[in-house]
């Protein structure tokens, strides 16, 4: 895992991966998902309860804690600030 | 795994035009068995505000399996299962008294939230406490 994380674009399709799979969006595929497109509201449309499944697959995948909303709405606004909140809690951990 | 139970009668306005009680009525019975579970852990909806939380449904489910009519006596079942997430689950079952006909059977799903409405993704302190002690308890033979 700690590959993925290092590499930035490995880690971003991972994640949309996991978003696909934990959420079951069978329609959506891993390239109709842009790394800096809002994954609330306008964009993939996914809501607070939708997160609340997010955060216990990106916990039991990475091992980071995400305490609750307040933080999970910055890390999840996109893929792309998911991933760096990872790699964040990552460096932490090292 | 254990249950709660809790005794009602079909009251003549719990009764649609056919003589059976009205589907909707069943979800006011979960949530009696539900008060039933709650208020032996010290987790009834007052005890949560106290803790600081509020703990709205966001999922319901209900099978319905055979109808009981007015004047019958039954029995909801009701006991907590462990979440993978942040959650209360509670399943259901309600079935008649006097023969253990299964009527129905549901879950309902619960998230917490704190007094300024965010919602938290891990349980801890004293509603983790009393969260753990129902699910042990339902958990055990």
């Amino acid at each position: 895992m700690k590959e993925i994380v290092s590499d930035g674009t490995q880690l971003c399709e991972y994640l949309k991966g996991m978003v696909i799979d934990t959420l079951k969006l069978e329609d959506i595929t891993k390239k109709e998902i842009e790394n800096d497109a809002p994954l609330f509201g306008d964009g993939l449309g996914l809501d607070s309860i939708d997160a609340l499944e997010l955060v216990v697959a990106i916990e039991k995948a990475f091992d980071v804690v995400i305490e609750d909303e307040n933080v999970g709405k910055t890390a999840f606004a996109s893929i792309e600030t998911l991933a760096t909140f990872i790699q964040e809690m990552y460096k932490d951990k090292s | 795994m254990r249950w709660i139970e809790r005794e009602e009668r079909v009251r003549f306005n719990e009764v649609d035009e056919w003589g059976m009680a009205w589907h909707g009525h069943y979800v006011a019975w979960f949530e009696a068995g539900r008060i039933s579970l709650l208020e032996r852990f010290d987790l009834l909806p007052r005890q949560m505000v106290e803790l600081g939380y509020i703990a709205p449904v966001i999922n319901l489910t209900c099978e319905y399996k055979h109808s009981a009519v007015c004047g019958d006596s039954i029995i909801i079942r009701t006991t907590a299962i462990k979440p993978d997430i942040a959650a209360l689950i509670c399943r259901f079952e309600i079935a008649l008294r006097d023969n253990g006909l299964l009527l129905a059977r549901g879950e309902t799903k619960q998230v917490l939230l704190t007094k300024d409405r965010t919602m938290i993704y891990r349980l801890s302190g004293e509603v983790e406490k009393r969260i753990a002690a129902m699910v042990d308890y339902c958990a055990g033979e």
